[in-house]
């Protein structure tokens, strides 16, 4: 069997080093530390630079070099591309513009592209019409237009090559994600799990935008790409057909979400790409039951290790089998090599929504460590290392506690202790450093029936700020968190008024930044999460911070512009628990520190400093 | 799980039929309770009426802010405050009138490209409830009705399962 499989691995290697430069092309731009060519930093994910010109002892002397407008409201996601061509590459939410920007000339637009694309995919985008960027390969940029059209344009001249069509917003399908390039193939996912889609990732050509292949994250295994005799889960074979059609009662799987809509990682030597799958279908646990108890949903809420060559799935490991929190299963998989007793091991490590740090074996899929990073996560006490499955707490289960029932106290909320906003891992620390939310919430479930490009949600939720542990800032939503990955601790927290909705940057100049919802970009010791700098930006920062070096300066670029699911939760501000209905809140609302507005901001140490 | 599931069921044809059901029953409710000015209960049964006592709220309303939160709240924030992706319903309830509320819920709006609200002529939950959703609106703009899940005036949920 591994004989056979190298020799696969091997063949199709050779095949796909003949067809395509573009992975050789990306790989390239990732391992020269002045670039930043993808939007987590490199393939695994580790939204770490080398650059090392800004440091601790000057980062107080930061300065903002130029900012511009991208003249659209809306949450602004994602962030810069640098590929060493002088010029920044960004986007924007819901219409999807693209602008090449000057760094010479204080941005000064090279070219601009706005797709023409049919509104009326708005209503279908839950949490705001956010997009998390751009994807460059050779001379090429790569975007999912909200619509579901995967464009390709000419990096150069901002010229239209190629689109495809990967979803239909008439059924619920829209895009916010950013594709990754490789080999010689653009892949995407799709969301819409609140609207009863059945959630799939493809590939396309990075030439001409045909399509490759497709994998479905539910259904039958033909669809799913998966071979019950090979296909590892826990580290042994399925074994069982089907699990993806047998898990669901009769139907409900072609309404059942798994929508993969947060970050692909890949590791260029197991030749594997990595992502989790969203929440199954509606929000109701009730609706998902086979014979009315408890069903697993397969494969919504899990990670996948596929073969990105032709969709084959190595792996899968469910992280949360029948959801009843709408733990949406996207956060990003890291890919990190570490040494756990003694052994070198090649790890996944995940801050999952669930409140809980995940490690595991990439090769194999085994579970190496579950611990929780939020300590309030109540709806589980523990993961069962056997069976890798959660021991759900009956009080918090509102499956248990029934439909038409308000389950209060629900720790972490679905928001998660930690959404879409990608962390970063240090090779110089071996920390993951992380924002994460602080907030809980009460759960009805109620029934709900499917309509096409309806919402499919079935669950009324409310939210409030979760218990402050001693020491902790009174009323905080958020924390900034360095994460020991293989010992399941945090290992310190810098506590935040409103949830840390931004990616984290660390850097070899010993710092790590992150932003803030009122709009703060902060940069704080690596060491000891000790605030250092900061800046506020005109707007919230939802977008992830990046750095790259051009003509020998290190900048940091961020966009700016409140939204996405945080600033339709937060932007009134949560109940206290504590206090009785009515009472004059006296958790902030984030409408009060900031509003809409997208601007990127590029800053760099004053010329005496460099 | 059955009786649950049948349960909730009954529960969810009770809602719809909760403004037939009240607007029908109305000469009796005025009747039966007693203790409220029969203006008063008499205004409960119209778009945007409302009785809060003690921070508990007619039928109606509950219902309102039931329907407010399952089909609304996604988009405009929790408790009708509004949200960075859409307006404060409560504030627009202060200015509007129940007919362009109406309106806008069934017919969606489209203010400028990248600012749509969809329609929910189709969807019969929210369309049946749009009297009630006004109502919860109204009684949250009043500065009566706080933020969070009311309770229901317990004789007028009596009368509501009678």
């Amino acid at each position: 069997m591994l004989p056979e499989t190298r020799l696969a691995i091997a063949t199709i290697g050779l095949l796909a080093i003949s067809m395509a430069q573009a992975n050789e092309n990306q790989l390239e731009l990732q391992q020269n530390p002045d670039l930043w060519a993808t939007q987590l930093g490199n393939y695994q994910g580790h939204r770490y630079s080398e650059l090392d010109q800004i440091t601790r002892e000057n980062v107080g002397q930061l300065q903002p070099q130029w900012q511009f407008s991208t003249g659209v409201l809306r949450g602004h996601e994602g962030g810069p591309l640098y590929v060493g061509d002088g010029r920044l590459y960004i986007h924007t939410p819901f219409p999807n513009k693209v602008f090449a920007l000057d760094l010479e000339d204080e941005g000064r637009i090279i070219w601009s592209y706005e797709p023409d694309q049919d509104f009326r995919v708005i209503p279908v985008m839950c949490c705001d019409t956010v997009n998390r960027g751009l994807a460059y390969s050779d001379g090429k940029l790569f975007l999912g237009q909200a619509d579901n059209t995967l464009i390709a344009l000419d990096a150069e001249t901002g010229e239209l090559l190629w689109d495809a069509s990967n979803g239909d917003h008439t059924i619920g399908e829209s895009n916010t994600m950013s594709p990754l390039v490789v080999h010689d193939k653009v892949i995407m996912g799709i969301s819409g799990g609140e609207f009863g889609i059945r959630g799939h990732m493809t590939a396309y050509n990075v030439e001409t935008g045909e399509r490759e292949w497709r994998g479905y994250s539910n259904g039958p295994d033909d669809d799913v790409l998966i071979d019950p005799e090979t296909t590892l889960m826990m580290g042994e074979p399925i074994g069982e057909s089907d699990l993806g059609l047998t898990t669901w009662p009769e139907g409900e799987w072609e309404r059942g979400g798994g929508a993969p809509w947060g970050w692909i990682t890949y590791d260029p030597e197991l030749d594997l790409i990595y992502y989790g799958t969203g929440n199954p279908g509606t929000w109701n646990p009730e609706q998902r039951t086979v014979d009315g108890e408890p069903a697993d949903n397969k494969w919504a809420i899990t990670v996948f290790a596929r073969d990105p060559n032709n969709g084959e799935v190595k792996w899968v490991y469910q992280k949360v089998p029948f959801d009843e929190w709408d733990y949406d299963g996207v956060n990003e998989n890291q890919l990190i090599d570490i040494e756990i007793d003694g052994e070198q091991r090649k790890g996944l490590a995940i801050i999952d929504r669930t409140g809980f740090g995940f490690l595991l074996d990439r090769e194999t899929g085994e579970l190496l460590v579950a611990e929780k990073y939020a300590p309030e996560t109540n709806w589980a006490s523990h993961y069962d290392m056997e069976t890798g499955r959660p021991v759900v707490n009956d009080e918090f289960s509102t499956f248990a506690q029934g439909v038409d029932v308000n389950t209060t106290d629900i720790c972490p909320t679905a928001m998660g202790a930690k959404n879409m906003q990608p962390s970063s891992y240090s090779p110089d620390t071996g920390l993951i450093y992380a924002g994460i939310n602080r907030i809980c919430m009460n759960y009805e479930p109620f029934e709900t029936n499917y309509v096409a490009g309806q919402p499919y949600v079935g669950a009324t939720l409310t939210m409030m700020p979760a218990p402050v542990e001693e020491g902790g800032m009174e009323g905080r939503m958020g924390s900034f968190i360095a994460w020991d990955p293989v010992k399941g601790e945090v290992v310190w927290e810098v506590d935040e008024r409103f949830a840390v909705w931004s990616g984290a940057l660390t850097t070899a100049g010993n710092l790590a930044f992150y932003g803030t919802l009122e709009g703060h970009i902060k940069a704080v010791d690596i060491e000891t999460g000790e605030e250092l700098w900061r800046f506020k930006t005109p707007s919230g920062i939802i977008g992830n911070i990046n750095t790259f070096r051009h003509n020998g300066k290190q900048y940091i670029g961020v966009l700016s512009g409140v939204g996405g699911w945080a600033g339709i939760g937060l932007a009134a501000g949560l109940e206290n628990p504590e206090e009785g209905l009515g009472a004059v809140s006296a958790f902030s609302g984030l409408d009060e520190y900031t509003k809409l507005g997208g601007i990127l901001t590029v800053f760099a140490l004053p010329d005496s400093d460099t | 799980m059955l009786n649950k599931k049948s349960r909730s069921k009954h529960i969810g044809i009770l809602s719809i039929a909760v403004l037939a059901l009240s607007i029908t029953t109305a000469s009796a409710d005025n009747q039966n309770v007693n203790n409220q000015a029969p203006s008063e209960q008499q205004a409960s049964q119209e778009p945007g009426s409302f009785i809060v006592k003690d921070g508990k709220v007619d039928p109606n309303t509950y219902q309102g802010y039931l329907t407010y939160t399952r089909h609304c709240q996604a988009c405009h924030g929790p408790d009708a405050l509004g949200s960075s992706f859409a307006p404060s319903l409560s504030k627009a309830a202060e200015r509007r009138s129940f007919a362009e509320i109406a309106s806008t819920i069934a017919g969606g709006l489209q203010i400028q490209p990248g600012r749509v609200m969809p329609s929910f002529a189709e969807d019969p939950s929210v369309i049946s409830n749009i009297g009630n959703i006004y109502s919860y609106l109204k009684a949250r703009a009043s500065g009566e009705l706080g933020r969070g899940r009311p309770k229901v005036i317990e004789e007028m949920l009596n009368e509501e399962e009678g």
